[in-house]
């Protein structure tokens, strides 16, 4: 929607230049002293028009508008110098954001500003309208005018005042005009303009002119700085989602690193099985069954770090048995996946994660547990984390046993593909391990 | 004539400077590097500097020290930057008259010359 009012806001400024300045041109030969000059300032006035309005669509950058416009003011109207200010929240003040003219009179760009408090900018926050002409706009020849109304000035005793002020600003400016560009009543900026070096007067339609041009240059303001907060909001959701997503991260690490520190024969376990986990993923990123592929493995990073979480509410003297366990201490340890799973339960944003770590004790042929799923009925997480677990359980020493090899450990995987695997995992992991990415 | 000297690197400071003083009743000159002020105001001796804290080689803080260890009357205001906190500390050690922030606002520059002015010594202000 901003898109389209900025459209045919912008082709209106395009349309009073190019009118404006194409009447200047046949109206007033003196612009041109020589045939010669004539043509060649026509089409460089043609091509300054044609690139700005080109650059202008978007309306991204309301500087370029407001070059274009100091410059065409300066260099077709012909004036000996010409500003504009803009407000800037940091300085409180109008500052000199572009400026054009003759050596000396051209004020140099961000040199000077005009506070916020300032008879200049009051008067137009005021729009005391017998200041201005009818467009609102103020010009010097205008407050001469006023100061001879003896009748004005004896009913309101402050004006002449005010009006002294006023002239003492435009004269260090050295400005015989001011044109405000206003955005709902906001002052947003000055248009100033010297005198023209014709020494004539500005007329009528060229004050109209001025104003079109200021209300332009005012809309392109606006609607940039839209633009920008609404990106500055977008930036500011992906932080905040970026913050979250670290938190969580960074504690399923603190929780994983709480499950290792119990049990010393499986310090790093849980490292490496995220490692693995997530190599077995890279593997993966064609898989029908994954929508989007970061979010996967976003997720599956935190599956892989909680997995064992459940071993929490197991009691030292078995999960730290230095021996075989016996048959109801096995089935105590057993009892982990579901333990996990009952204290993941009330983080409802885990989603997913939860089934993964219930179930990534599941066998593909339906021989593990807890509730004894098979094939595709087990999460594809799970399945996942279930190959790196058993990879790593492996390739570590256990109290009881020696670790193996680790391309002895590959080839159990591959021994159990379409057993104790999902073949397709199991093919994956053989892949990744090919790959030299898994150790 | 009062003489005022401006330096500045960019020129078209010096050009807009000099010319709104020059319509205010001074007589005006411009420096665009620490070299030449130092030798505009050893041969026509300003009395007020205008000076920019920052320029490419000799800097305004060290062109204020050579002119006030020369002409320790003369008034120098510096035409400093927000982030210039530290090199204001030193003009300040260097005996700088005034300081003036861009982007400034003109009313404060008349003001800022015009209390230099006053503060020359009486029976220099008369020649």
């Amino acid at each position: 929607m901003v898109e389209n009012i900025d459209n045919s806001k912008e082709l209106h400024t395009w349309e009073i230049l190019h009118g404006h300045l194409v009447n200047h041109m046949q109206e007033r030969p003196h612009f041109m002293p020589s045939g010669r000059l004539k043509s060649r300032k026509k089409i460089d006035y043609r091509q300054v028009i044609e690139n700005a309005s080109r650059s202008m669509i978007r309306f991204k950058k309301p500087e370029r508008l407001i070059k274009m416009i100091v410059r065409v003011i300066t260099e077709q109207v012909g004036v000996n110098h010409a500003g504009v200010l803009l407000y800037r929240d940091n300085k409180r003040s109008y500052v000199l954001i572009d400026s054009k003219g003759d050596i000396g009179h051209k004020i140099p760009i961000g040199y000077i500003r005009i506070p916020q408090v300032n008879p200049l900018v009051s008067i137009f926050s005021e729009k005391k309208s017998f200041l201005f002409d009818e467009r609102g706009v103020l010009t010097a020849d205008n407050l001469k005018i006023v100061l001879k109304d003896k009748e004005l000035l004896k009913k309101h005793q402050e004006l002449k005042e005010k009006i002294n002020q006023i002239r003492k600003e435009m004269e260090l400016l050295n400005a015989n005009i001011c044109i405000p560009a206003y955005f709902k009543r906001k002052l947003l900026g000055i248009l100033i303009l010297g005198p023209k070096t014709s020494g004539k007067k500005f007329d009528s339609e060229e004050l109209g002119f001025f104003v079109t041009l200021a209300n332009d240059a005012a809309m392109a303001i606006t609607n940039a700085q839209l633009i920008e907060n609404l990106q500055d909001k977008v930036k500011e959701v992906a932080m905040l989602y970026e913050r979250e997503h670290r938190l969580f991260i960074h504690t399923s690490i603190a929780l994983a690193a709480a499950i290792d520190a119990r049990d010393p024969y499986t310090s790093g376990h849980t490292e490496r099985v995220t490692h693995y986990s997530l190599c077995i993923a890279d593997e993966l990123n064609e898989k029908k069954e994954i929508n989007n592929f970061e979010k996967f493995k976003e997720d599956l990073h935190i599956a892989a770090l909680l997995h064992d979480i459940g071993k929490i509410g197991i009691r030292d003297n078995i999960l730290n048995k230095r021996r075989l366990l016996t048959r109801s201490e096995q089935q105590i340890i057993m009892k982990h996946p579901a333990i996990g799973a009952a204290i993941l339960q009330p983080i409802r944003e885990l989603g997913d994660i939860i089934w993964a770590v219930k179930h990534h004790q599941e066998k593909h042929d339906g021989s593990g547990y807890p509730a004894g799923l098979k094939g595709d009925e087990i999460h594809l997480m799970a399945r996942i984390i279930s190959v790196a677990d058993t990879f790593d359980a492996m390739t570590t020493d256990r109290p009881y046993r020696k670790k193996k090899k680790a391309i002895a450990a590959v080839k159990e995987i591959e021994k159990q593909a379409g057993k104790q695997f999902d073949p397709e995992i199991a093919e994956a992991f053989l892949r990744a391990y090919k790959k030299g990415v898994v150790i | 004539m009062m003489k005022i000297l401006v330096v500045d690197d960019e020129r078209d400071v010096c050009d807009f400077v000099s010319n709104f003083f020059g319509l205010r009743g001074f007589q005006v000159f411009c420096a665009l590097n620490g070299e030449d002020a130092l030798q505009i105001s050893k041969t026509q001796d300003p009395l007020i500097v205008l000076q920019d804290i920052r320029m490419p080689g000799i800097d305004g803080v060290e062109t204020l020290r050579r002119m006030k260890e020369a002409r320790p009357n003369n008034r120098v205001i510096m035409v400093t930057c927000v982030e210039d906190i530290e090199r204001v500390e030193d003009a300040k050690k260097y005996g700088a008259d005034g300081y003036i922030t861009k982007p400034l606002v003109l009313n404060d520059l008349v003001k800022a010359v015009n209390d230099a002015v006053t503060k020359l010594k009486p029976n220099v202000t008369k020649e």
